[in-house]
Formats: structure tokens, C-alpha cells, sequence
């Protein structure tokens, strides 16, 4: 051949310009989410180490952790664990359970179950403080 | 009615990289095909525009290319199946090397394919007439059966696209449909291609394929069905 073949484009670019379905995305997010979890069990291992500083150090981290900025973080970050969980067992009904045939029907279920999960922990950590602070108003 | 295709367009002898040129064409109605559009293009507009097709009836998988960012035949997409209000992007399918316009080198697709030996392997004499199956054993073949190596599924897939040595869902989906043919002798050598990080295992279940497939062939299907088979072997 005279002419050599132009290369593909890299697998990036191929990622951000093809076309996605429900299918890609929970790919995408699986992968988001499980790079999110494993960043966070080694920030969770870091605070720990705080208890090599004896008690005073980690009461003083612990009340750190209870301001509302963290404990929003934490709700964010059980969205995380739900839906890489539950995604999870999409992917073992799909490899192990012919759920090939309703992958789609499932991912509905783990976004549907996800978000009734996400909201009720959602009012079980916040309903005390909110109702706290409307009090504290009145 | 006017409508626009955007084609990506790239002559080896002449360009350094691909460029896009838009051609405004006189559609009939919406039923008209992608495939007609290219040929007006073509033969009415200029003549050096390159692309493949056979057949022109989903048949050959000959004129698998990227519509509007997602794969899929040229002579089985409708205008009723895009936006065709805004101009509608033709490209050549991904991650291949391009030979000239919407021509993409196969070579290292067709390798991948006979990978997994795509031929009948029966060590036993022939016999006078067929060699017969039940219905139901034919059955778990059918969907497999009506592949057409367009290689709409292998490059849809993003595992295909980050990592050059996966033999792909087009090869897989070839691989179950000798290791389920109960005709055939050689399912174990087709499993030992097919066992390996960059075999099956490197299916992630994206469903890439499954979308893209001109044959609505549920491709990670079968190839959930080989890891089984796969696993089986091992206990």
C-alpha cells in the first residue's frame, strides 16, 4: 500500500464523542463512583491515624466531622455507595443471570431504589438538626 | 426536502488529518435512506466521496458507519430514525485506522475473528446427508447465527477502544456460536482463546454493542453465557 492508514483518534475522545444509552452511563458512573470510594477509604484511613495523637486529637476531629458541611459530605458520599452497590449487583445479574435481557429494566430499579434509599437516610440524618434550627427561628 | 450531511472526508494522498464537508441534498421523504443520500452525494455532487456498500439491504454489513455519533448501517438507517433537521454527521466507524474517507482498515477485525476459529470443527467421518441437530438445540443458535461482521458492535465497544488486543463482541459472539453448536468438537480450543484478560473477561457489560448491532443480535448476552460456560469449566 502506498498510503498509510490514518490511526484512530484516542480512546478518550472516542469515549467523549460516541453516542450513550443507559448502559454506557452506568458504566461511567460505576467507574466515577468506585474511583470516589477508593479515594475516600484512604481519607478514611488518614483520619483515623489521628488516634495515634491520643484521645484530645481525635475528639477534636470526631466534632470536625459534625458540622453540617461534613455531614452533607457524608450523605453524598452513601449516593456513592448506593448506587456503585446496587450497580453492582446489576452487573452479577447480568454476567451470571441472563439479566443481559433486561439490563435496562434492573438499571431502573438501581436508580429507583437508590434514590428512595438516598432520600430516607437523607431525612433520618438531617430531620433532628432541621428541626432544631426551625425551632432556634421561632 | 433539503437535507444536510456533515461527511468526514480524508484523502491520504492530499490530507494531513480529517476534515468535514457538508453536502445539501434533495431528500423525497423521510423513509429514504442514509445509504441513498451518500450515493446522490456521490454521484450527483463529487465523485471522489468514498464509502462501502454491497448490497444495500442490511445483508452484507458492508456500509457500517458512525451516524450522528453512534454506529450503525448506512443502508438500514432511515431518515426517520435521525434529527435530520439538523445536518447529520457521517463518520467512518471508530478506533479503525481510515484508508481514504468512510473506508476503515478491517484487517486487525478479521484477525480477531478468526481467532476463535469460525468454522465447523467435527472430528467425526461425515456423514451421507447433514449432520442433524434438535429444534431446541438449534434455537440456542439462531440470534448468534444472524451476525453480518459489519463491526458496528466490536468498535462501539469502549474496552475494544482502550485496549487494542480485546478480541471484541463480533469474535465472542462467532466463538459462542461454535461453542454452543453441539455439532461441534472444538469448543474447548475456542474457550482457551476466549479465557483470558483479553477475551471475555474483558466484557464490561456496556451494552455498547447490544446498541449498536443492525441485527438487534443482544450480544453481551451470549457472551455472559460463555463466562459461564467458562467458569463451569473451571469447577
Amino acid at each position: 500500500m502506498a498510503y498509510q492508514p490514518k490511526p484512530p483518534e484516542g480512546w478518550l475522545k472516542t469515549n467523549l464523542r460516541y453516542y450513550k444509552h443507559s448502559g454506557s452511563w452506568a458504566w461511567i458512573l460505576h467507574r466515577i463512583t468506585g474511583l470516589g470510594l477508593t479515594a475516600y477509604i484512604f481519607v478514611h484511613i488518614y483520619a483515623l491515624t489521628s488516634l495515634t495523637q491520643g484521645p484530645q486529637a481525635f475528639d477534636n476531629e470526631m466534632k470536625l466531622f459534625s458540622t453540617p458541611v461534613f455531614k452533607v459530605l457524608e450523605w453524598l458520599l452513601f449516593s456513592l455507595v448506593l448506587f456503585h452497590a446496587f450497580n453492582g449487583v446489576r452487573i452479577v445479574l447480568v454476567d451470571w443471570a441472563s439479566g443481559a435481557k433486561n439490563h435496562k429494566k434492573i438499571l431502573t430499579l438501581v436508580y429507583g431504589l437508590g434514590v428512595v434509599l438516598f432520600i430516607g437516610m437523607g431525612v433520618l440524618m438531617f430531620r433532628e438538626p432541621l428541626a432544631n434550627m426551625f425551632a432556634s427561628i421561632r | 426536502m433539503k437535507v444536510t450531511l456533515r461527511i468526514q472526508r480524508y484523502n491520504p494522498e492530499k490530507d494531513s488529518e480529517p476534515y468535514y464537508q457538508e453536502f445539501v441534498l434533495e431528500a423525497g421523504d423521510e423513509k429514504e435512506r442514509i445509504l441513498d443520500l451518500l450515493h446522490q452525494a456521490k454521484w450527483k455532487h463529487d465523485g471522489t466521496l468514498t464509502f462501502r456498500r454491497s448490497c444495500a439491504h442490511g445483508v452484507c454489513g458492508s456500509d457500517g458507519i458512525r451516524i450522528n455519533g453512534r454506529n450503525r448501517l448506512a443502508c438500514s438507517t432511515l431518515l426517520r430514525d435521525v434529527n435530520y433537521k439538523k445536518p447529520i454527521v457521517i463518520e467512518p466507524l471508530p478506533s479503525m485506522p481510515i484508508v481514504k474517507d468512510l473506508i476503515v482498515d478491517m484487517s486487525d477485525f478479521y484477525k480477531k475473528y478468526e481467532a476463535v476459529k469460525p468454522y465447523l470443527i467435527n472430528n467425526a467421518p461425515p456423514p451421507e446427508h447433514e449432520r442433524l441437530q434438535s429444534n431446541e438445540d438449534a434455537e440456542m443458535l439462531f440470534e448468534s447465527a444472524k451476525c453480518i461482521l459489519c463491526a458496528c458492535c466490536t468498535t462501539s465497544c469502549p474496552s475494544s477502544w482502550s485496549d487494542e488486543n480485546y478480541i471484541g463482541p463480533a469474535a465472542l459472539l462467532k466463538a459462542y456460536r461454535f461453542v454452543f453448536d453441539t455439532r461441534d468438537d472444538a469448543g474447548d480450543e475456542r474457550l482457551d482463546v476466549v479465557d483470558t484478560p483479553d477475551g471475555a473477561w474483558r466484557c464490561h457489560t456496556i451494552f455498547n454493542c447490544v446498541e449498536a448491532c443492525p441485527k438487534e443480535i443482544n450480544i453481551t448476552w451470549h457472551i455472559s453465557q460463555m463466562k459461564k460456560r467458562l467458569a463451569q469449566r473451571e469447577m
